[in-house]
């Protein structure tokens, strides 16, 4: 494998999976903070893609203004999200998971009737390629990879060094114990949701310029993110980290020798084999 | 209970059952036929998504299990020559297989990890079937022989080739052997220990149930049945498309089952029912008919707790608190 | 001995929630596991049924190692049990609680089962009386159909008494289960324990409130997952580490 191969590689690699972190990390705060198997994430991730090509193609906004804006439009959906489709059905999982299917069909539909289906893209943040060392890289891949992780980090920070993010931890660990320490449950799953709906928002909106939307994107995207959590464990949002970036690896490299559906067999036959050995997941703990 | 009440259920199903018998004298139109026809069969498979989800596993990849049944009876049909109604007992068996021999590992894992496991599962399964091109058509398979002619020389010559109402006859014995062995399971002992089981699973260990045991058990029933309804679709179909049996079929499956109501037999037979059959009456709306769908689970999800199938318990507790209320008056 | 444990030890990380616990349980005892909060008691139930695994240690019941047993065997074996918390199943009446508790005994073919037939009738019937009898005996005939989540708690605690009795069980593991009852209940449980060790019943119970000492053959004391003390309940109750325990106790919390 040449060098410049491999080098593509790599960075594919890690693009990916800091993509899939921010998916992810959004889906397993909601399902460790508020308990929901939020199925509706696989639309914000594609409405987020939306939007921005809604603001940078037919606005003709600033790309990264668009970026940004699309984060804080998405994140104040995630209120109205977690204020009135989850809040009042808090606890019963039938109705919420009825609820976020709901969402999927209506939004998805929403948005196929209005705009059609066909594939678009987002016009690139950061064109171009830099050459060092004999090896070409595309500059957006690099860009995006860079913004997946600085999101990603400044994520951790949050949650390990700020009162919110230690109250999110406790309400995920026991929630009724949180809420007799007076945490305000309510508020925390609000920000939880909002912070996921902007995240989610953001990676759809890169990988929008990477590859491309249309209405249907946001169900591949579940998929990786329920994979992950699988393998990072139960309550393990560090876990998310290790488990997106194997997945991000495989799902870079394996393509080169296999086809699509191959590499999702393969995928499974390791999820399966992890899970005999450990039930609870890559670095969960004792169920 | 009195007599009155205790007759008004069996005879008012015995009278849907008589209308669907003779539903092809008053409608005609094949197009008519074949809504009723694929409605029944999902009615199968969401029933036995329900009896899995007795156990508390709420399997979101149970469409898989159909296309297993599906595409397994249709190859050994088509390429070993042997009659669908063969094949298509073999189809379910296929189905029950595959998910013991991958339902074991699963069973350890608690409820909404198992979910998500069984969501993935169903889409791997179908990306296994997309590889596996040499017997399964790249697009598609195509080709899939349908039921062979039914021929007691002298009684009856049926034959399915091309007709729709054999069919109909077909699926509506078939749904009803399938929905009577379902409701037996569920109602014997078997389905008391899934319900135990989903209850609490230390209690039910301490008292002797083998949880892992009987929750492979619950995913054998229920995908063996889906297996079979994937069969006859098959045959029906002629042709089958993974998609048909991928991620998001699946996610509708649970979704008819929870609006129809999870706590009662009939929950996934209306839900199955009205999800499938509404839309049809608004295909004039064309894409913005899936928007129709999302409204009534939207109404389902605030309004109806227990999903459709709850509407008559919810309606009888409130009517009933307004009975209550004018008793005292004439009490003695 | 129907029930004995040697070096019994249990780690959670770093934490030993039972160490080197060393116990036995006589035919025909009632043998009270006493200890303030957190010194290991539940934690040796869930051990004893098989619940947990131990990381050290055996458990041997009538002469068979029990060590590390699936908890459903172990129920086989003639080990029946009652919860602290979540004794029932919640969306069951009382008497389908105790009905399905019955999944021992006597099982009928699955074609029987299908087809309803005159056998399985039969079996069923049997099961239903017995389950009658034991609500019955426990006193809770009176509310068999109502939802197990309706009961009052002392109800509730009694129901997990019924259900554990439906294993046909030699031995009867029971935690805590006279905390949150009203006076009466208590001593009509008393009662009822009594009653049980008059027809043979051995009890191995967990309490935190010195009252069922009265009803002991003899007392074991845990505290941080050690034995501190073990005897009559007369005995125990002057016994200084016991008092330090849990006056010591008292004043932590």
């Amino acid at each position: 494998m040449s060098p410049e191969l491999l080098a593509q590689v790599a960075v594919n690699a890690l693009m990916l999976s800091s993509m899939y972190i921010l998916v992810a990390l959004g889906f397993a705060l909601l399902l460790s903070v508020m308990r929901i198997l939020n199925f509706a994430h696989a639309v914000i991730y594609m409405v987020g893609g939306y939007i921005c090509y809604q603001l940078a193609v037919v606005y003709g906004i600033n790309q990264w203004l668009s970026l940004v804006l699309t984060a804080l439009i998405v994140g104040s959906f995630g209120l109205f999200l977690e204020r009135y489709c989850f809040r009042p059905f808090f606890g019963d999982m039938n109705r919420i998971i009825v609820m976020t299917l709901a969402i999927i069909i209506i939004l998805e539909s929403a948005v196929n009737a209005a705009v059609g289906s066909y594939v678009r893209a987002i016009p690139s943040f950061a064109p171009g390629v830099i050459r060092s060392g004999g090896v070409s890289l595309s500059v957006e891949r690099l860009v995006t990879l860079i913004i997946g992780t600085a999101l990603t980090l400044m994520l951790i920070f949050f949650i390990q060094k700020t009162k919110i993010g230690q109250q999110m931890l406790a309400i995920s660990q026991d929630s009724i114990g949180a809420a007799l320490q007076g945490i305000n449950i309510y508020r925390v799953s609000a920000i939880a949701t909002v912070i996921a709906c902007a995240l989610a928002a953001v990676a759809g909106s890169l990988m929008g310029a990477i590859l491309h939307i249309h209405p249907f994107i946001g169900d591949y995207m579940l998929v990786k993110a329920i994979v992950i959590v699988i393998l990072a464990g139960i309550g393990s949002i560090g876990g998310v980290l290790g488990a997106g970036l194997i997945l991000g690896t495989i799902d870079a490299s394996l393509p080169l020798v296999l086809s699509g559906s191959a590499t999702d067999a393969v995928g499974f036959g390791i999820v399966i084999l992890i899970l005999l050995f450990r039930p609870q997941g890559l670095f969960g703990h004792e169920a | 209970m009195n007599l009155k009440s205790k007759l008004i259920k069996p005879t008012g199903l015995a009278s849907l059952v008589i209308l669907l018998f003779l539903l092809p004298l008053f409608v005609k139109q094949p197009y008519y036929i074949h809504i009723f026809i694929v409605t029944m069969l999902y009615i199968i498979v969401v029933s036995s998504l329900r009896t899995i989800a007795l156990s508390g596993q709420v399997s979101v990849g149970h469409a898989a299990f159909m296309g297993i049944g599906g595409y397994f009876s249709g190859v050994v049909a088509k390429e070993l020559g042997l009659t669908p109604w063969l094949t298509i007992p073999l189809g379910g068996l296929a189905a029950m297989l595959i998910a013991v021999l991958i339902g074991y590992p699963f069973t350890r894992v608690r409820a909404i990890y198992f979910s998500m496991v069984s969501l993935f599962g169903g889409i791997v399964i179908v990306d296994i079937i997309r590889v596996a091109q040499k017997w399964t058509g790249a697009a598609g398979l195509a080709g899939i022989p349908p039921l062979s002619p039914i021929n007691i020389p002298g009684l009856i010559n049926i034959t399915f080739l091309g007709q729709k109402v054999p069919y109909y006859y077909f699926t509506l014995a078939l749904t009803l052997v399938c929905l009577l062995i379902l409701y037996r399971v569920e109602h014997c002992r078997v389905g008391m220990t899934w319900k135990a089981i989903a209850q609490s699973h230390l209690v039910a260990s301490s008292v002797g149930i083998n949880e892992a045991w009987f929750r492979v058990l619950a995913l054998a029933v229920g995908c063996f049945f889906a297996g079979i309804a994937g069969a006859c679709y098959a045959h029906y179909n002629l042709v089958l498309a993974p998609t048909t049996f991928g991620f998001l079929p699946s996610i509708f499956l649970v979704m008819y089952m929870l609006v129809g109501g999870r706590d009662s037999f009939a929950g996934p037979i209306i839900g199955t029912a009205i999800l499938l059959i509404v839309p049809e009456l608004f295909r004039w709306l064309k894409e913005f008919a899936p928007l129709i769908l999302g409204a009534i689970m939207v109404i389902v999800v605030f309004l109806m707790p227990q999903g459709i199938a709850g509407l008559f318990d919810q309606i009888k507790a409130k009517y009933g608190q307004v009975r209550n209320r004018k008793v005292p008056e004439n009490a003695a | 001995m129907l029930l004995e444990t040697n070096g019994l030890t249990k780690y959670f990380g770093g934490l030993a929630a039972v160490s080197h616990l060393d116990i036995y349980v006589n035919q025909g005892e009632i043998v009270g596991l006493i200890g303030p909060n957190g010194a290991g008691k539940t934690t040796a139930f869930n051990l004893i049924t098989g619940v947990l695994r131990p990381t050290r240690g055996e458990i041997i019941f009538d002469g068979k190692e029990i060590t590390g047993k699936k908890p459903h065997l172990i129920a086989k074996m003639g080990i029946g049990r009652t919860f602290q918390l979540a004794s029932l199943f919640a969306d069951f009446t009382v008497l389908e609680n105790v009905v399905a508790s019955f999944y021992l005994y006597p099982k009928s073919g699955f074609w029987e089962a299908m087809f309803n037939t005159s056998t399985y009738r039969k079996k069923e019937g049997y099961i239903l009386n017995q389950a009658r009898e034991i609500l019955h005996l426990v006193g809770l005939d009176k509310v068999k159909d109502e939802l197990a989540k309706n009961l009052p708690h002392g109800y509730q605690k009694v129901l997990g008494v019924a259900r554990a009795l439906a294993v046909k069980p030699r031995l009867l593991l029971l935690d805590e289960p006279i905390a949150g009852m009203t006076r009466e209940e208590i001593s009509f449980a008393l009662g009822a324990f009594e009653k049980m060790r008059l027809q043979g019943m051995t009890i191995l119970l967990v309490e935190h409130n010195m009252e069922i000492m009265s009803l002991c053959d003899r007392i074991i004391v845990l505290n941080f997952g050690h034995k501190i003390a073990e005897g009559l309940p007369g005995e125990v109750r002057q016994n200084e580490d016991v008092v330090q325990a849990y006056f010591g106790s008292e004043h932590a919390a």
